[in-house]
């Protein structure tokens, strides 16, 4: 299991410890053995049955999720991803539940410090959207949103410990791999770019917001949010690592930042949470905010139109089964329609593949800078040893 | 607002795979119960290594370590215990049976069993149907 590095980080038993170093091996195993035994089986019992009845291959995600579902080996492997996907969060719950008290007083020491340089703007009265207030997304019991106490900040601490279970070491040390390999992608890669103001949208706990301000130091990092209980702790989070950064709560449809004020635009893992309508929203604001001459980029899965029918299976199986409900309807839209009818201009659309800087290493990294891999590869955006990273975006 | 606890099931449910949902469940439960093995393991684990720094423990020691025939044998008592234990809900079924006598009394009963039974039967010859 990955302990967190930073002042937050919760006081664990050794049995606590076992639990989650048990519930990561165990979600290893799924995503990477298990994973791989369903592809063998697929490609030796279920495709060829396809082809049989069919006379001809599966077409999409769809079809290989419908030819699959009776396959006992399928069966296995979903049963024991939700398990372990519930177990993450359970082996959290017991020692957050026992250090809330101590949690809440140390973020507000840190909050408070006298060298603290970032800001937290909360909405008294902020409607949460529906999207977020009424489901429990990756099966997270109360969601980013949940508040069980007044200044709550128990859901940030739940996301960043469980996720710290969940990635088995693949976000990096400081579950920030997004952040670093993206934003030191782009810093290689255009030279020239020099952001005054970085904003991240759907920034939760701010552990990829973070990496911008590392990589650009000079610049002025927001990161945006609907759920409080994750910007109090995002907040202490980035003081606890000496970082400035500027949380707000705001709904990423209806930015409350002037027309032209930001040089970078970015979000991450965060498209795939929203509804169509409000994805469309959503990039309309991201044009508006941002200066001529800026970038949006958004990290995400990678779409369905550029992968292969049983790798888009492969990745809507959370949409169908972790209450990811907006998730394949997002991976079924192109993205560079996504960001024409935003108003950006079609030759200025972008997409990179980026390898995980913390499972590659530096030295192909920034080999990448020059020369990105394809976006069809089974390590595209899911969550396995060789993992890269998809993001898109446009030029303003 | 005072401090509540935090919740712990998950609005909408869980989904299930298997066509009975007591499989997943059933599964559910084993890999918790192998994650306190584990535990128990990690546990054990420190405990053997802490004797060691301080020197109650030899390194390997308790791999080499053989038990003197009186605890083997309390050992081996307590061992079956605990299997009978383990099986017990079995064990139950068995203790009912050799306890129900074929008198007339039980004669209701084995024909709503054998009732049941033709419905489930049926049931099945159904679902291959399909």
């Amino acid at each position: 299991m990955l302990e967190l590095k930073h002042d937050l980080r919760l006081a664990k038993t050794r049995d606590e410890k076992a639990r989650m170093n048990f519930v990561s091996g165990l979600r290893a195993h799924v995503l990477n053995d298990l994973a791989s035994g369903m592809r063998s089986v697929y490609d030796a019992k279920v495709e060829p049955q396809f082809r049989r009845e069919q006379k001809r291959v599966p077409k999409d995600g769809p079809e290989v999720h419908k030819a699959i579902k009776g396959n006992d080996y399928f069966k296995f492997y979903s049963t024991l991803r939700v398990t372990a996907q519930d177990m993450v969060w359970q082996s959290v719950i017991p020692p957050l539940e026992r250090n809330r008290p101590e949690l809440k007083q140390k973020a507000a020491k840190l909050a408070g410090k006298s060298k603290a340089r970032g800001t937290l703007r909360l909405q008294p009265n902020f409607e949460v959207p529906r999207y977020v207030s009424a489901i429990d997304v990756h099966l997270m019991a109360g969601n980013y949103d949940g508040e069980y106490e007044k200044d709550d900040l128990a859901a940030g601490s739940l996301y960043d410990n469980g996720l710290a279970v969940f990635s088995f070491g693949l976000m990096g040390q400081n579950l920030d791999d997004i952040g670093q390999s993206i934003a030191g992608f782009i810093r290689l890669k255009y030279p020239n770019l020099q952001p005054k103001k970085i904003l991240d949208l759907g920034c939760t706990i701010g552990h990829n917001t973070g990496s911008w301000k590392d990589h650009f130091p000079e610049a002025e990092v927001h990161g945006i949010d609907v759920a409080a209980p994750c910007l109090r702790y995002a907040h202490a989070r980035a003081e606890a690592q000496d970082r400035t950064v500027h949380f707000h709560q705001m709904n990423a449809e209806k930015l409350d930042f002037p027309d032209a004020s930001f040089d970078v635009v970015f979000s991450s893992m965060f498209l795939h949470e929203v509804p169509k309508k409000s994805i469309a929203k959503i990039m309309n604001e991201a044009y508006r905010v941002l200066k001529p001459g800026g970038l949006m980029l958004h990290m995400e899965l990678p779409p369905n139109s550029q992968l292969s029918a049983y790798d888009a299976f492969y990745l809507d199986w959370d949409s169908a089964y972790n209450n990811e409900p907006f998730y394949k309807p997002f991976r079924d839209l192109r993205p560079e329609d996504l960001c024409q009818k935003a108003g950006f201009d079609p030759k200025k659309y972008v997409q990179f593949v980026i390898p995980s800087v913390g499972w590659y290493g530096e030295k192909v990294w920034r080999e990448a800078a020059t020369r990105p891999p394809e976006v069809d590869s089974d390590k595209t955006g899911r969550l396995t040893d060789g993992i890269l990273w998809y993001c898109f975006g446009a030029w303003k | 607002m005072s401090r509540q606890p935090m919740r712990r099931t998950i609005r909408g449910g869980r989904p299930y795979f298997f066509d009975d949902p007591a499989i997943d469940k059933v599964l559910n439960m084993v890999v918790v119960l192998a994650s306190e093995v584990w535990t128990l393991r990690e546990r054990l684990m420190a405990m053997e290594a802490i004797q060691v720094t301080r020197g109650g423990l030899k390194a390997g020691e308790i791999d080499r370590f053989e038990f003197k025939p009186e605890d083997e044998a309390n050992l081996s008592a307590q061992r079956k215990e605990y299997i009978d234990s383990l099986f017990r809900v079995l064990a139950e079924q068995v203790d009912e049976a050799r306890r129900s006598k074929p008198a007339p009394s039980a004669a209701p009963a084995k024909a709503q069993r054998s009732k049941a039974l033709k419905s489930k039967a049926n049931k099945a010859t159904a679902r291959k149907k399909k």
